[in-house]
């Protein structure tokens, strides 16, 4: 490479020229955003397209099944039909045996748009550069992701766990709860489904609740403050918002519908 | 240690006053339409009225987190655009397929009748 290439300037010139400042010579930012936010903009597009491709998949499956006809106290759990999800989500910790439909997925619910509010507020404390404020924004929504990951766990137990009435098999047993290829509430997919959807949520979730800590740490010890923003964040922040927008959606048709 | 983070806070000038209203107001509308969403699963008997009730709210909870918890209503034109026309292809999707979960099912339960 012995010639100059057309890029670089010749180094005896000696009038500068003036700055090239036309679209594809550098220095924008396209959408006025930074590459890393665009990029994060992207990724949960894609997730999105996932999380759309589980929910669908339910939406087919469900259809495909037959659907219970007749007054709600009359409904039993049956292979035959797709069971009415106000009755398989009603149990409370602490009130065993009380019928309390879809109340322990509406604290869940509650609790992630909290964790999505405290996570704007530690957003908006990074805007103004309060190092203690996005600390302790940050700390609520680890509290109230980790709150959410717990009662998954709950949930979970207690779907695995299954009723005290359980299911009389063919031979004569009698099962309990759910795992993938048999459960008591209804069609096998109908377990299935709930696991892989949900379980894929609270994977976004328990990662989220990692990059919140990794988040902590490096505020408090100023990382993002000698940089002298704290972008880092906001990006973090639009996949935890992503996580919550996620919900909104499995607690609709999962859980509504 | 303290003395230096208020050496760091005298650096970087006064810190500004929080601006959180909009926050709460968000999330006050987010809790308000749950509510609804509740009120409707307990007062209404499932059908097909109740689902689009269910539908027409998420998306307007959608429409909150997306626009102002994300902040994507104060982006540029180019990317608002560039994510919300993507997901017309999903609405293409859902209805394909929950279509064609129907028609599978119709057929199914009918297969030996």
């Amino acid at each position: 490479m012995s010639q100059p290439t057309t890029l670089q300037p010749p180094a005896a010139s000696a009038t500068q020229d003036a700055p090239r400042t036309g679209t594809w010579d550098g220095g924008n930012e396209p959408f006025k955003a930074s590459y890393g936010k665009l990029m994060m903009w992207f990724f949960l597009l894609s997730d999105a397209f996932t999380f759309a491709a589980f929910l669908t998949t339910y939406g087919l499956i469900r259809h495909k099944h037959e659907v219970f006809v007749g007054k709600a106290e009359e409904f039993v759990f049956s292979t035959r039909w797709w069971p009415v999800p106000d009755k398989v989500f009603n149990a409370f910790p602490g009130l065993h045996g009380m019928d309390v439909p879809l109340g322990f997925v509406a604290l869940m619910t509650m609790i992630l748009i909290l964790s999505s509010v405290t996570m704007v507020l530690a957003v908006e404390a990074g805007h103004r550069m309060d190092k203690n404020d996005v600390q302790k924004w940050l700390l609520w929504t680890i509290l109230f992701g980790t709150t959410f990951l717990l009662s998954q766990a709950w949930e979970w137990s207690h779907f695995i766990h299954g009723s005290e009435k359980g299911m009389l098999m063919a031979d004569g047993t009698t099962f309990f709860g759910a795992n993938l290829a048999v459960n008591e509430y209804g069609p096998v997919l109908f377990a299935d489904l709930f696991f892989f959807i949900t379980g894929f949520h609270g994977t976004h979730v328990l990662s989220g609740v990692c990059l919140l800590v990794w988040c902590f740490i490096a505020t408090s010890n100023g990382t993002f403050h000698k940089r002298g923003h704290y972008e880092m964040i906001e990006k973090i922040g639009l996949y935890w918002h992503f996580v919550d927008l996620v919900w909104v959606f499995v607690f609709t048709f999962f859980y509504l519908v | 240690m303290a003395a230096h983070a208020t050496d760091e806070n005298l650096q970087q000038g006064e810190i500004a006053k929080p601006n959180t209203a909009w926050i709460w107001k968000t999330f006050f509308i987010l809790v308000g339409i749950t509510a609804v969403e509740f009120v409707f699963v307990f007062l209404m008997e499932p059908s097909t009225l109740r689902n689009s009730i269910f539908i027409v709210l998420t998306i307007m909870k959608a429409f909150f987190i997306v626009a102002e918890f994300m902040h994507l209503k104060h982006e540029t034109k180019g990317l608002i655009w560039t994510i919300l026309v993507p997901m017309s292809l999903l609405v293409w999707l859902l209805v394909a397929l929950v279509t064609e979960g129907s028609y599978v099912g119709e057929v199914l339960q009918n297969m030996f009748k």
